[in-house]
């Protein structure tokens, strides 16, 4: 009988004997175990669980690494968002002349979450805007015959480049003038992605309308871009003007913090223009 | 390992009754009796096979088992083939494919105004996904465009990356598996996009308002899935937006 059913599948026979025992092996030892009873023969089984293992371990290593740079929980703060945040700044990095309050809001020392309060940096804008920027500008290139993945690539890189090192080059600067905000690396990331939602402007307004509209939008959209960081910097890099009078004045003087926040907001339309008119020619 | 022990203390058990008895005469009076035994051939026979050195106690058996093929009888195979027919679960159960469920999913897929239940994206169920994958890339190769790398490459980047975001955004986490099952069904619009364009050409207007069309059912049905799974609140648009580019990077595929 153990043989008849080995026979009737005889083609198979050669190759799996997994079949019979398979079939009655299970019921009479254990009940139905769900996945458990999927492989009744034990070495199969010692491979699933060897291969899951191998996975967690993987898992949990690539966990360790990661929390090694970063806080997971930080970063989830960034992602609290929900649709309507996400159309408000949309629509006040677009036109910031009406939003009259521009400060953050503290809940017991800790920030609110970009859900509660609009004026919160978030990165769920600058990481889509930035995706998007990647595929607009390889339909842009597709349109205009030019497209290959590795000029995608090429742009791709380009971008993130130019956004590690601008935060770079903000966080050296608060650091060796010795202003003291509580700017951390990922608020600097956020603003200055915010300048990727600038650019899909420029570029769409660019295929749709030609040149003319390329650069109208672009002298829109740089001029809103440059307010919208003049007044959000400001708030956080000159409010901690009480604290440093208290202290010996060591602090850097607020024309300094000013040259700053200025500086940052010109670097913006300037990049904006590097990044975007080659797609528009 | 419990069925594994399960196996060992039985084999230990039986050992005995095999020494004992005929070859013919398997005990085949007492069911229960029959199928410890049989379990038994069957474990033996199979872990005999793979592996001589991890049984040791193997040897001496196999030369038992293998005899009784020719004192193999007709009449009592059939009853013999008769009874483990009928102990045997349902092959489906036992391979982890529930029909309804997939069903049940499909039909959640294809009506993307309707409100989604949770619960049925508990288990992680690849078949259907995989199949729906397949099923693109052949109506692609109808199209003329044999492109399977690229579906295959752009399906586990975007896995990866709506991974790492919803377990950003959302409280509870996901994992990988239910991630890439959710977006492997809302595929199934997008075959029936790619087989329009096996038949007409997609780079018209129609082709585009279609595309566009086609895109925002499978984003809607994808977004509505994970949002009722996750207990996300406020966040459909949020999530839909990045299953748009990735479905759009398919579409892309299907019509240029």
């Amino acid at each position: 009988m153990l043989f008849d059913d080995t026979s009737t599948s005889a083609m198979s026979a050669q190759g799996s004997y997994y079949t019979p025992g398979y079939n009655v092996a299970g019921p009479p030892t254990d009940a139905r175990g769900g996945v458990n009873n999927l492989f009744s023969d034990p070495m199969a089984n010692a491979a699933v669980m060897y291969g899951s293992s191998l996975a967690n371990q993987g898992k949990d290593m690539v966990n360790k690494e990661i929390s090694r740079f970063m806080s997971v929980n930080k970063l989830k703060y960034f992602f609290a968002v929900d649709t309507r945040y996400v159309l408000k700044k949309l629509m006040i990095l677009m036109f910031p002349y009406t939003h009259q309050d521009w400060e953050v809001r503290y809940h017991r020392d800790t920030p609110l979450t970009p859900r509660q309060d609009v004026n919160a940096p978030d990165l769920y804008i600058p990481t889509m805007a930035f995706i998007t920027y990647i595929l607009l500008a390889g339909t842009a290139l597709g349109i205009q015959k030019r497209f290959s993945p590795e000029v995608l690539g090429l742009c791709a890189s380009t971008a993130l480049a130019w956004v590690l090192i601008e935060v770079l080059v903000m966080l050296l600067t608060l650091y060796l003038l010795t202003v003291h905000s509580d700017l951390s690396a990922f608020d600097l990331v956020a603003y200055s992605g915010y300048k990727y939602v600038g650019m899909i402007f420029s570029v769409l307004c660019g295929l749709l309308f030609g040149s003319d509209g390329y650069f109208a939008a672009l002298a829109w959209s740089s001029c809103a871009l440059m307010f919208f960081i003049v007044r959000s910097l400001k708030m956080k890099i000159l409010t901690s003007l009480a604290s440093d009078s208290i202290s010996t004045g060591s602090g850097a003087r607020p024309q300094v913090r000013m040259y700053i926040t200025v500086a940052a907001a010109i670097f913006q339309p300037l990049i904006i223009y590097w990044l975007t008119s080659h797609l528009v020619r | 390992m419990s069925g594994f022990d399960n196996f060992n203390t039985e084999f230990y058990q039986s050992s005995y009754s095999v020494d004992d008895q005929n070859q013919a005469g398997y005990g085949y009076s007492n069911e229960n009796q029959y199928n410890n035994q049989y379990g038994q051939y069957d474990y033996s026979q199979q872990m005999g096979y793979p592996s001589p050195g991890m049984m040791p106690h193997q040897q001496p058996y196999t030369g038992q088992i293998f005899q009784p093929t020719q004192t193999y009888t007709p009449s009592s195979s059939q009853s013999m083939y008769g009874s483990s027919f009928d102990d045997e679960p349902p092959l489906l159960e036992e391979l982890g494919i529930n029909f309804d469920h997939i069903w049940q999913k499909t039909l959640t897929v294809l009506h993307p105004l309707k409100v989604a239940d949770g619960s049925i994206m508990n288990e992680t169920d690849l078949a259907g996904p995989m199949v729906f994958c397949l099923a693109f890339g052949a109506t692609l190769l109808l199209a003329g465009k044999i492109q399977f790398g690229y579906v295959y490459g752009i399906s586990a980047i975007g896995c990866l990356g709506m991974y790492c975001l919803l377990n950003l955004m959302s409280m509870t986490g996901v994992s990988f598996g239910c991630v890439a099952s959710v977006l492997g069904y809302c595929l199934l619009p997008m075959i029936v996009l790619s087989s329009f364009g096996v038949l007409f050409s997609l780079q018209g207007l129609m082709g585009i308002i279609l595309t566009a069309a086609i895109i925002g059912w499978c984003s809607l049905s994808a977004s509505k899935i994970f949002i009722s799974a996750l207990a996300m609140d406020g966040q459909q648009l949020l999530v839909a937006y990045p299953c748009a580019l990735l479905y759009g990077v398919f579409a892309l595929i299907s019509v240029f």
